[in-house]
């Protein structure tokens, strides 16, 4: 990596949690050797653990299972969180930067994606670069779908992997689903807007896509689409620059948290 | 461009025959091409040639968008991916295999472990398992094990080499999956060539 590489990417880590202090976020900043518990391997499968003194550590492999563990160990007051620094996952360290909002209103989640989209829509003014999509899912329309059309769990398992041929023999190539996830993501929403639109996860679902149409990214919205971190399990959303890894990701998870993380290093801003 | 993982061998073929039966003779003109060249463009299309095993490796990465892979190979090992369709050939089956007369398997050889070792997991049998890399007839053959787990397509290597099947234990058939991101990062390009032959209606 160059200099001038290195130097963007600390000012960008910096611009990025001076802002998070402005609005209010408070900053944290934690000892990369944690205390390690047995069910954190489920959730940090790649996680680096090993015994000191006849006590388990690891070395922090995200921040968001880290800040929830310190979270439920201490209590903390604030709920709106921002976070800059290493973490180490499959033998490979990287700067990881985001937040976490704990207990937030739909309205505080919908704040802090726009916040985010206009921080890396000002980083890329300069460049030649453009904001491109943004594809959202929820694993609770799934419940809803399973719930309405009254399907099995195993179900589930195929619109995880996209398994249209699956689906087909389940179901038939008219249900409902078949059609859904033959459609293509970014025409997705409607249908799926056209069954649920009164839904509560719905109406956040229709404040980022108001937010994407404002921006001018494609939105999309995709049955299948899912987070490689297992531990989300509501909303979970990707936005993309001009790049197929993700700049932002975020979504909610263990029931009431809801995190961004910004890709410093291979989303496509420096 | 979006980037096609196919694996050399039977499934190529398979897969060029079933491009022919969709009228898709432009690709499989330029698939046909007999040269040593790892890829082939064919308009906005990058057709690459791989090992099976690595097809499901380049699209995990997004190396690849797109691949054409046994069942066998996404079962055998876990990917993050998508498993979008089956697909009209490369239809097959795992079966347990070996010499006439076994009672009971002990120790079994495969390529396959872990879809040996779910199989007898499942049925609460004892077995040992042997990891071969390939010709696996030739572990009963040998006295190495009493039995195989391989993939049966004709039975004529195991006629051959005098095996008998005495048990299914799954049927294999050719898949299309993609990467989990440019399936959406790429819409534009991946939605109209899975239409185009035929994967989505």
């Amino acid at each position: 990596m160059s200099n001038q590489q290195i130097l963007a990417k600390t000012a960008l880590g910096y611009n990025y949690i001076k802002l998070l202090s402005e609005e209010g976020y408070k900053l944290i900043d934690l000892n990369m050797i944690e205390p390690f518990r047995i069910e954190d391997k489920m959730y940090q499968p790649s996680s680096l653990v090993f015994e000191r003194d006849q006590r388990m550590y690891a070395i922090r492999s995200d921040w968001t299972r880290s800040l929830l563990n310190y979270n439920e160990s201490y209590f903390l007051d604030d709920q709106m969180f921002g976070y800059y620094g290493p973490v180490i996952r499959n033998n490979r360290s990287f700067y990881q930067a985001g937040v976490e909002l704990y207990e937030p209103d739909q309205m505080s989640i919908v704040r802090s994606i726009k916040l985010h989209l206009d921080f890396v829509k000002e980083q890329i003014a300069a460049q030649d670069k453009s904001l491109r999509s943004l594809v959202v899912n929820n694993d609770y329309l799934i419940d809803l779908y399973l719930k309405k059309y009254n399907l099995d769990e195993q179900i589930r398992i195929l619109i995880y992997d996209k398994n249209l041929s699956g689906l087909r023999e389940e179901l038939g190539k008219e249900h409902a689903l078949c059609k859904i996830l033959s459609t293509r993501a970014s025409q997705q929403f409607e249908l799926v807007q056209q069954e649920f639109a009164d839904d509560q996860e719905m109406q956040l679902i229709n404040h980022i896509k108001k937010i994407a149409d404002q921006n001018q990214i494609k939105f999309m919205l995709d049955l299948s689409f899912r987070s490689p971190q297992s531990y989300y399990n509501g909303l979970y959303f990707q936005v993309f620059l001009n790049y197929d890894t993700p700049l932002l990701s975020g979504g909610e998870y263990n029931d009431s948290a809801f995190g961004i993380a910004l890709n410093i290093e291979d989303g496509g801003l420096v | 461009m979006i980037t096609v993982a196919l694996p050399k061998g039977r499934l190529l073929s398979d897969f060029m025959d079933y491009l022919k039966k969709q009228g898709l003779e432009e690709y499989t003109a330029g698939l046909d091409e007999k040269s040593r060249s790892l890829y082939t463009i064919v308009n906005d299309v990058k057709f690459i040639y791989a090992k099976g095993r690595d097809v499901p490796i380049y699209v995990e990465n997004g190396s690849a968008d797109i691949g054409i892979i046994g069942l066998d190979i996404i079962t055998e090992n876990e990917f993050d991916l998508l498993n979008v369709s089956r697909l009209p050939f490369g239809e097959c089956h795992f079966s347990i295999c070996g010499l006439p007369g076994v009672e009971q398997f002990k120790t079994i050889a495969t390529t396959f472990k872990n879809i040996a070792f779910q199989h007898f997991k499942q049925k609460r049998q004892q077995v040992s398992l042997i990891h071969l890399n390939g010709s696996v007839e030739l572990a009963p053959l040998l006295g190495l094990a009493d039995g195989i787990v391989d993939i049966v397509e004709t039975g004529s290597t195991l006629k051959a080499n005098g095996l008998i099947e005495y048990e299914k234990i799954m049927d294999v058939h050719a898949r299309l999956i993609a990467n989990r991101q440019t399936f959406y990062t790429k819409e534009d390009e991946v939605y109209p060539f899975l239409k185009e032959i035929g994967v989505f209606q």
